[in-house]
């Protein structure tokens, strides 16, 4: 037996202490301040998003449906930077399983479906950055439209925002590494681009970009402004084409993240 | 009579290789820890020590035989807060500092009061504003015992406490541990380095190829398997380049072999000789 001896006096004073519970908001707290603490991370999430608003239409009045182009653009930009967001939280979540810290959290009274509420919660506040920033940009430099056009846009996506969290998680269960959390928001460009969120398409691209994940939350979340009527008389989409776009793409990220579970679990 | 900290029976885990082929990790580990006790699992590497911990800690479940801790199952233990671990393969997140790492589990073990407590007791208020990426291997280690011991536990684990620690650094971990032990905690540490073994645990249960080869006091275990040796110079003319003439230590085997003497092997350190001859591990001839 050891001679030293420092009194623990947490330990003596309760010799069975009453069953504690997890303090859930509290750790989201910790993992919140942690990820807008992530200069990387923001930049993608904020500052380009930003930009590109900039680049593409800010302060353009010409009319558009209910509102002007600069509105356009701003739901578009921000929706970028929510699905950017999510993508980059639900990503980090999946890779921090992987790296070990998944061990530590089981060996507290966390569950797994605690654990995924807690990360869906910090992603969710993650993407209403974004949202919020670049929205007040378009305010302050001539967006404009109705009262509707503003605050159903911005709640569609947001909410919407949540699709690419499981979008994240799946690529980062799918194709494990360190490197998957990139791969993942490099693709989010790629298919913001074949979304129609960047640049008004037409024409073939059009037709392929219909069936690209971004397609329909972006077009739902403009849906307010445009009732569905593409840039440039391109077209019309009706709200059905753009439901089912979300719905379709929301079962195949589900199916991908489980079967990539299934396959990770395997293999211990 | 109290409740064991931790009783196995029959434990054993089989793997699943991806050409169907089965790797028995453990393989029928019987094993009662009383509440208090120091014990190390002495092993070398690919023994099942690492394998046995994941199920003591029910994250990794038994493919037969069953495993109980506090009489509740692991899982529940855990829940409870009764059983903790410094895990070889727990890993920390790097952009959290040190103090928001132990804040972010005590608040998952609802115990955000022991965060002051366990930084006193693992000295790592120095350390408690930086991140945990530009802390050493040796700082990480100290934080993941800060870690284990916040649910206050009646039982904790280390698989390889000490891996990447200098010499100072070990000592200054176990001198925290000896301290941790006065007060009544039980101590399991998985181990391959002999020294810590023989200088901490009150107990060694020695592990190879998933089973338990030798089970008692750490000085039992030392002087049943080690006892002592001896040492002799064979004469020049039966030493060369290769080491000593094969025929010559036959002949000297035969010579002896009328003594009860059977075997020849010399080792130097005493728990070390216990530990080659268990494992099976070729000593140098």
């Amino acid at each position: 037996m050891s001679t030293i001896s420092i009194p623990d006096t947490q330990a003596t004073a309760t010799p069975r202490r009453p069953a504690a519970r997890p303090l859930a908001v509290s750790y989201a707290g910790l993992d919140l301040k942690r990820q807008l603490r992530d200069k990387v991370g923001m930049f993608f999430i904020v500052a380009l998003p930003a930009f590109l608003f900039f680049v593409f239409g800010m302060g353009d009045d010409e009319s558009y449906g209910s509102a002007n182009v600069a509105m356009y653009v701003m739901v578009s930009m921000a929706a970028y930077g929510a699905v950017t967001a999510t993508t980059t939280v639900a990503g980090a979540a999946a890779t921090e399983q992987t790296m070990g810290w998944g061990r530590q959290l089981a060996l507290t009274p966390l569950s797994s479906l605690a654990f995924v509420a807690i990360k869906t919660a910090v992603a969710m506040a993650v993407a209403a950055v974004p949202i919020a920033l670049i929205y007040a940009i378009g305010a302050a430099t001539g967006s404009s439209g109705n009262a509707v056009d503003w605050l159903a846009s911005a709640g569609i996506a947001w909410l919407g925002s949540a699709l690419f969290a499981v979008y994240g998680l799946a690529i980062c269960l799918v194709f494990k590494g360190e490197n998957a959390a990139s791969i993942a928001s490099g693709l989010i460009v790629i298919l913001s681009f074949l979304g129609n969120v960047f640049t008004p398409m037409d024409g073939l691209m059009l037709e392929i970009g219909r069936f690209t994940p971004l397609y329909g939350y972006a077009g739902l979340a403009r849906y307010p402004i445009s009732e569905g009527y593409l840039p440039m008389g391109a077209g019309h989409d009706p709200v059905w084409l753009l439901l089912a776009n979300v719905c379709a793409w929301t079962v195949i990220f589900a199916a991908l993240a489980v079967w990539g579970l299934r396959r990770r679990r395997e293999r211990v | 009579m109290t409740t064991p900290a931790l009783r196995a029976t029959g434990l054993t885990k089989v793997f699943r290789g991806e050409g169907g082929e089965t790797v028995t990790a453990v393989d029928g580990i019987d094993l009662t820890i009383g509440s208090g006790e120091i014990v190390a699992f002495l092993g070398p590497n690919g023994a099942g020590k690492t394998t046995t911990v994941d199920m003591f800690l029910g994250l990794t479940s038994p493919t037969s035989g069953t495993i109980e801790v506090y009489g509740e199952s692991p899982h529940r233990a855990v829940v409870d807060g009764r059983v903790s671990a410094v895990m070889q393969t727990g890993g920390l997140l790097p952009d959290f500092t040190v103090r928001e790492t132990i804040r972010a589990i005590a608040a998952l073990h609802g115990r955000p009061e022991r965060v002051d407590v366990v930084i006193e007791r693992t000295g790592l208020g120095p350390l408690a504003g930086r991140l945990v990426k530009a802390c050493s291997g040796g700082e990480q280690q100290r934080l993941k015992f800060a870690l284990a011991l916040v649910p206050d536990p009646d039982l904790v684990i280390l698989d390889e406490p000490t891996t990447g620690m200098d010499v100072g650094a070990r000592q200054q971990f176990w001198d925290t541990m000896r301290a941790d032990a006065a007060d009544g905690r039980t101590i399991v540490f998985a181990t391959h380095y002999l020294a810590e073994a023989d200088a901490f645990a009150d107990r060694t249960v020695l592990m190879a190829r998933g089973r338990i080869r030798a089970d008692g006091p750490t000085a039992e275990v030392r002087a049943a398997y080690g006892s002592q040796t001896m040492t002799l110079r064979p004469p020049a003319h039966a030493v060369g380049v290769h080491g000593i003439d094969d025929a010559w230590l036959a002949d000297v085997r035969r010579a002896l072999a009328p003594l009860g003497i059977t075997d020849l092997e010399v080792s130097s350190a005493s728990l070390e000789a216990a530990f080659l001859a268990l494992t099976g591990e070729e000593a140098t001839r």
